[in-house]
């Protein structure tokens, strides 16, 4: 989501969009869905939630165009927080774990069945144990190692400051550590780095 | 800072996720200009075109002849007519006698209007 590789900035399109440009509107949703898309489903592992949570952070960005304030945040970075939030919201309902039913087969791609299978089950231990982190701590780490984001739009993103964005992220990297290294045989690390 | 075999187990599982494909459907993306196109539908209700209705022939020939409306007032005519062929009024009767003439009867399907055709 360069902004430099575009003409106009999401801001200014939003800005059109407001002001009934449908165009505006097409170029915003070629531009900013992939991320979003991408977003949710590395955070909830499931197409069909995912796009949900894409379609009602979208709409929720058509609804604020209006009263948009391109002083206040850059549109990427308010749609990152939406995307976060949505995503929370959901994992919270499901009790903060990652159901297995909820969680989709590998599709294609996958060099062999047997690798695809332990890359998947790699996957769904990574994506549950995100998911039992506090949410703060699972938002930073996401944010930083899923969405590969600098720790000073973390910290915009999530409205606090650089230090509690490093902190977080550390103290989850760790509980992550803790939760996942008990599984090392059981997902197959051995295999690749023995 | 020396990174543990742990750390980098983490990272490649991050990068595994990390590399899945998430590339949204056309379904996706058509859903979110649809409701774009709702939000300015709304703030702009003059301005946005909503799309024509697919006509059938039905459709057409009501258009045809001026819409509802108009299908009401001609099928209350067409009964208006029915009602006076069946039941005319004695203005009608008259005036058709004079310039008719009076009606006679012709028995069709009486045995003896055919009686002089047989061989």
């Amino acid at each position: 989501m360069s902004q430099t590789e575009h003409t106009l900035s999401d801001a200014d399109l939003l800005s059109a969009f407001a002001t009934g440009d449908r165009s505006a509107a097409l170029e915003l949703t070629q531009r900013l869905t992939p991320r979003v898309m991408g977003q949710a489903y590395r955070l909830l592992g499931n197409r069909a939630e995912a796009e949900d949570v894409a379609q009602e952070a979208m709409m929720r960005l058509w609804k604020i165009a209006p009263d948009w304030d391109a002083e206040r945040a850059l549109v990427t970075t308010w749609l990152y927080r939406v995307v976060a939030n949505l995503c929370t919201d959901r994992l919270r309902k499901r009790g903060r774990g990652v159901a297995l039913d909820a969680i989709e087969e590998p599709s294609d791609g996958a060099p062999s069945v047997a690798a695809g299978l332990q890359d998947t089950a790699r996957i769904q231990a990574l994506r549950s144990a995100l998911a039992d982190l506090p949410e703060r701590q699972a938002q930073a780490v996401s944010l930083r190692h899923l969405e590969e984001l600098g720790n000073p739009q973390i910290a915009d993103i999530m409205d606090t400051n650089v230090r509690t964005v490093e902190s977080l992220i550390a103290r989850g990297k760790r509980a992550l550590i803790a939760k996942l290294s008990g599984r090392k045989d059981e997902l197959g690390y051995d295999d690749d780095h023995g | 800072m020396m990174i543990t075999d742990e750390e980098k187990l983490l990272d490649q599982a991050f990068a595994e996720m990390t590399a899945q494909d998430a590339t949204p459907s056309e379904g996706l993306l058509n859903r979110i200009m649809m409701d774009a196109d709702d939000v300015l539908a709304e703030a702009f209700p003059a301005q946005v075109a909503t799309p024509e209705p697919a006509q059938g022939f039905g459709a057409a020939l009501l258009d045809a002849i001026g819409g509802w409306m108009s299908f009401g007032g001609l099928a209350a005519a067409t009964m208006a007519g029915l009602w006076i062929g069946v039941y005319p009024p004695d203005i009608v009767y008259d005036y058709s006698a004079d310039v008719w003439g009076d009606t006679i009867e012709v028995p069709l399907l009486e045995s003896d209007v055919f009686a002089g055709l047989d061989g």
